[in-house]
């Protein structure tokens, strides 16, 4: 062929057509040119498809474990301790293959090349040698369905069907180790919480080993740790504070990891008026003293109304010492609220204070937010007001969205337990809102999701942490998530954050959360028990209610009410609310928390889903992660004709996006993960401008701040479309 | 001179006579990183599933980068400073050099948490005795040490926008294959600072550059494709020298060529290479976007898209609630 030289280098591959391109180029190379513009100056989305197409001609069909039939199939894996024998034999084996050919006949489709990578690469069952495939997609919903449901057929079959369809994807751990004999735990997510003494600090660090061991995320309370210099034994100037036990939990952490799975992660959070807060954020400082610096630990600060109120009349705020509250008040300053007892506090000498600016902090937040993207904020009075469960939360998880009532645990002389106090685990599932507008059954979608997550509950005993095991036992409480929010406004030619959006949002998450009531009452009706404390919550007393039965709940655009009707959705009336307030004080509830809505990172790309309810952080987002180095993903539904309603995220603004949480975070009972993406021209001013917006519209967490920094004109490289779009 | 102008003058930012040393500063400082960021030893695991003469072949493009960035630290941006036009100038390639330094003490955090003692300490005797490694070192310090400014300032756009990047290469390869994507995204951190210093250089000379007469510009002109010639006849040995044994010697010296054509158009001339001998593997090309528009899990990396804040304090209308 004749070249010349004045052809872009991108021309040049396209003048090959398409069956020629996949000869020769890879997979990783056909997924990378969506990054790049073709001659005609287009996004090149075909090459994804080509990708996923090549991916599985020149890797996964080589290297997949070939078996003549199920039965040959089942018994190999059992035999080989691959399979867990006990999940198979509640089921006949007519069943099993009938369950096997109903999956395999919704011909299932990865529609991204990341979708099917990250799958082979990370959930599927490989060989122990780590070479061969044992699992296609198909295999590992039927897995995951029947050691679900128990024996349950009908209940197995529903769960493929909402799976497969893409309408409710478990989260991470409980997709990737359901049913296999060498696995990690189905649960995502703990919470500890740490006493102010010597026994609860060590068991909390072999707890993080422990449950790190078994999978997913660990977030620890640091707020009752006595600060740096306190009395130990009423001798002044002892105590070294926080920051040492926060190495010892970060190196904890990555020691520990799911059988290389996924690697060890845990988050600490305290108190804003902790008297060590200064130094806690300073531990994520670019500069910051190897000493000091934590580089792998995640940080949230727990903020009380008191601290935006000092911080609007520009005035000092007090630190408290946890030591001497805990003396004057007998209970851990965790507990306490700051904002009711504040003045009380500033009053009493017997409480050693110290103080600084309440600006000062926010500025400083805003700061590390910009350095690391740390720390995560849980501003407290919300979360506790918004609780319709007795207690006081006081802490969050790892992806700020878990917000549940703990209590403290005690321990003995020889360090066994005195009283075994709540600490809070929390499984996840998430659905996606554009299949499950689709579907046109939502009332029947939450509930066979809200019955998978309880069933994941239920199966969870985690002995070698008492107090997760025990409040796992009493609470059942669990987390339904939502994801593809971006991805069904775009397709229905809606804009991110525009009025329609919001009345969306509003009305999708109305819908849902009547249904997630309603699908727990009828399993405290079918099982005969409600979960510990129902009696003193606002559900059972009938408060929860009186905001869905004094007003009525209705879409405010036409539009909005066309896509519930032309979806076959009904929403739910202020009628069906007091039949459902009547039937759960009657029969009462069987979670204590039904709703968290997390940030869905890897599910979100195998179910072909924009994240969580965020706008996308870009059309073509370029991925990274520690197990598939840097790989491209198309928003979905991502045409000519979407491209104008996926505006990413930056260029949406901290806003408008507050606006989307907010309508959602009325009907969550926990929280959302929330990130706010700034451009690099941003100030610190503009980050704290949208805290305080975010803690006016009711905004419970915020997750990480993202900032985004384009190259310097004159250094980008060459038809790259993320430098462009 | 200029010279001495430049030390009689004091620096005052709020007089700038080249907006571009000011978008510069600020680009560079926002940018500033130290190694200690990336959490390296999550690549551990990784790089023990390289087989040996991959391993091998890793850590002597290392100590590679780390004679290239010890020469540009200490020698190569040091030597442009009296050549400054504006103290501005001096300003921002004092920070150049100090973030060489940098640069060349991460590739000896990416040595102590991979390999052993010994092994860096034979990868280094690499270094010292390769013939080509050490030919492309002394071209490019006999420039340094010579007395023409604008040619000074052709080797050193030549460093920073062509000769880093036969090494750079590799870890942008494993991380296209999901290995020691920390590492990449370390590198990716480096070549982030490398596009601005090669742009910012580049830009200087031609500043001046273009106020010479023509025979002195033909001059120049003729001698930076002579240098890029010479130091490219030694790159394409270093390259089969090093990559011959993955079979990746073509696909680096397309990306050679498509470096070189980014030196030249950063110093104003134009591309050598024609363009189909620029093909680069979009994967490679991909993962070298200086952007910071990753999305990143935040449990497994610290990305390289963190940039220090600006500092703007908050007034009582923002807490007007």
């Amino acid at each position: 062929m004749e070249r010349t030289p004045e052809l872009a280098p991108n021309e040049v591959i396209s003048r090959f057509d398409n069956g020629e391109l996949e000869n020769t180029l890879s997979y990783h190379e056909l997924n990378a040119m969506i990054n790049l513009w073709n001659s005609e100056g287009k996004m090149q989305l075909d090459k994804d498809k080509m990708a996923v197409h090549k991916y599985f001609l020149d890797h996964v069909n080589l290297n997949t474990v070939f078996f003549h039939s199920l039965r040959e199939r089942l018994d190999y894996l059992v035999e080989h301790d691959y399979y867990e024998p006990d999940v198979l034999a509640k089921y006949s084996f007519d069943f099993l293959e009938k369950i096997n050919e109903f999956a395999y006949s919704k011909k299932f489709r990865f529609e991204t090349f990341l979708g099917a990578f990250k799958f082979y690469t990370s959930y599927t069952l490989k060989t122990f040698d780590g070479t061969r495939y044992l699992e296609r997609f198909e295999d590992r919903v039927v897995m995951v369905a029947i050691a679900l449901a128990d024996g349950d057929e009908d209940f197995a079959l529903h769960l493929v069907e909402e799976m497969i369809s893409g309408r409710f994807q478990p989260a991470t751990p409980t997709f990737l180790n359901c049913g296999k004999k060498q696995r990690g735990e189905l649960v995502s997510c703990f919470l500890l919480r740490i006493e102010d003494n010597m026994e609860s600090i060590s068991r909390s660090i072999n707890s993080s080993l422990q449950l790190s061991k078994r999978g997913g995320g660990v977030a620890l309370s640091l707020s009752n740790i006595r600060e740096s210099g306190a009395p130990i034994k009423k001798i002044e100037g002892q105590s070294s504070g926080i920051i040492p036990v926060m190495k010892l939990l970060e190196d904890s952490f990555s020691y520990a990891n799911q059988l290389g799975a996924r690697q060890g992660a845990g988050a600490v959070y305290l108190n804003a008026h902790h008297p060590d807060i200064l130094k806690f954020l300073d531990t994520k400082r670019e500069n910051a003293d190897e000493k000091i610096r934590i580089k792998s630990l995640s940080i949230g600060v727990v903020v009380p109304d008191i601290t935006l109120e000092l911080a609007r009349e520009n005035e000092d705020m007090y630190l408290f010492s946890p030591y001497d509250v805990e003396n004057v008040y007998g209970i851990p300053f965790g507990d306490i609220s700051v904002t009711e007892k504040y003045q009380e506090m500033v009053d009493d000498p017997r409480i050693k204070k110290t103080k600084i600016k309440a600006r000062v902090l926010f500025e400083r937040i805003a700061e590390l937010q910009f350095e690391s993207g740390y720390p995560y904020i849980m501003y407290e009075d919300t979360v506790n007001n918004a609780n319709p469960i007795k207690g006081r939360i006081n802490m969050s998880n790892l992806c700020s969205e878990i917000l549940q009532v703990n209590t403290p645990t005690t321990y003995n002389e020889d360090l066994s337990y005195n009283v075994i106090g709540k600490d809070i685990s929390c499984n996840l599932g998430s659905l996606n809102i554009a299949k499950a507008m689709d579907g046109g059954n939502l009332a029947d979608t939450v509930e066979t999701s809200i019955r998978a997550l309880t069933a994941v509950s239920e199966m969870s005993d985690i002995q070698s942490v008492r107090s997760i095991a025990d409040g796992n036992a009493k609470t059942h409480a669990i987390g339904l998530g939502q994801m593809n929010l971006h991805g069904y406004l775009a397709r229905e030619h809606i804009h991110y954050g525009s009025e329609v959006a919001l009345d969306f949002t509003n009305m999708y998450f109305y819908t849902v959360v009547y249904h997630c009531i309603r699908a727990s009452n009828l399993l405290a009706t079918e099982k005969k028990e409600s979960f510990d404390g129902f009696e003193d919550s606002k559900y059972a007393s009938g408060e929860f209610f009186t905001k869905y039965t004094d007003q009525e709940w209705a879409p405010k655009t036409e539009k909005v009410a066309e896509l519930f009707a032309k979806a076959g959705i009904e929403i739910p009336t202020q009628e069906d609310w007091k039949k459902l307030s009547e039937l759960v004080q009657k029969n009462g509830l069987y979670n204590q928390n039904l709703q968290a809505v997390p940030p869905t990172g890897s599910i979100s790309y195998i179910n072909n889903s924009t994240s969580s309810i965020h706008p996308v952080a870009s059309k073509i987002e370029i991925r990274k992660e520690g197990k598939l180095g840097r790989v491209y993903y198309p928003a979905p539904y991502l045409s000519d004709e979407t491209s104008e309603y996926y505006e990413d995220a930056y260029e949406i603004g901290p806003d408008k996006i507050i606006d989307t949480y907010a309508e959602a975070t009325q009907h969550v009972d926990q929280g959302l993960s929330l990130t706010l993406f700034f451009k690099d021209t941003a100030t610190t001013r503009d980050v704290n401008r949208a805290q305080i917006y975010a803690w006016r519209k009711g905004i419970k967490t915020i997750y990480y701040i993202r900032i985004r920094q384009l190259a310097l004109a004159g250094t980008e490289v060459d038809e790259c479309v993320s430098c462009m779009l | 001179m200029n010279t001495k102008l430049a030390i009689t003058r004091p620096v005052n930012w709020n007089k700038i006579e080249d907006a571009i040393d000011l978008d510069v500063w600020n680009r560079l400082t926002s940018n500033f990183w130290l190694p200690e960021k990336v959490p390296l030893s999550n690549d551990i695991q990784s790089w023990e599933t390289l087989k040996p003469h991959e391993q091998l072949l890793t850590m002597r493009v290392f100590t590679g980068l780390t004679l290239l960035d010890t020469i540009q630290g200490t020698v190569g941006a040091a030597a442009l400073l009296p050549d400054a036009i504006t103290p501005h100038e001096e300003a921002v390639i004092t920070n150049i050099a100090f973030m060489e330094s940098v640069h060349a003490k991460s590739y000896s955090s990416v040595f102590s948490t991979l390999c052993s003692t010994d092994e860096i300490e034979q990868a280094f005797r690499w270094s010292e005795e390769n013939p080509y490694l050490q030919k492309k070192a002394d071209i490019v310090l006999g420039y340094y040490r010579g007395d023409d400014p604008l040619k000074r300032k052709v080797a050193s756009t030549l460093l920073e926008s062509f000769l880093f990047y036969s090494g750079f290469y590799l870890p942008m390869y494993w991380s296209s294959r999901a290995k020691l994507t920390n590492t990449a995204d370390l590198i990716r951190l480096i070549i982030r600072d490398e596009a601005i210093h090669g742009y910012y250089i580049g830009y200087k000379f031609q500043q001046t550059y273009n106020q010479e007469s023509q025979a002195r510009k033909d001059e120049i002109k003729q001698y930076a494709y002579d240098l890029l010639l010479e130091l490219y006849e030694n790159e394409i040995k270093y390259t089969a020298d090093l990559y011959d044994e993955l079979g990746l010697t073509p696909d680096v010296k397309k990306f050679l060529h498509y470096n070189a054509n980014k030196a030249l158009m950063n110093l104003g001339f134009d591309a050598l290479f024609p363009k189909d001998d620029c093909e680069v593997s979009a994967a490679i090309l991909s993962a070298l976007s200086p952007n910071a528009d990753e999305n990143h899990d935040f449990f497994s990396g610290s990305g390289s898209s963190y940039v220090m804040g600006k500092h703007e304090s908050t007034t009582d209308d923002d807490w007007d609630f």
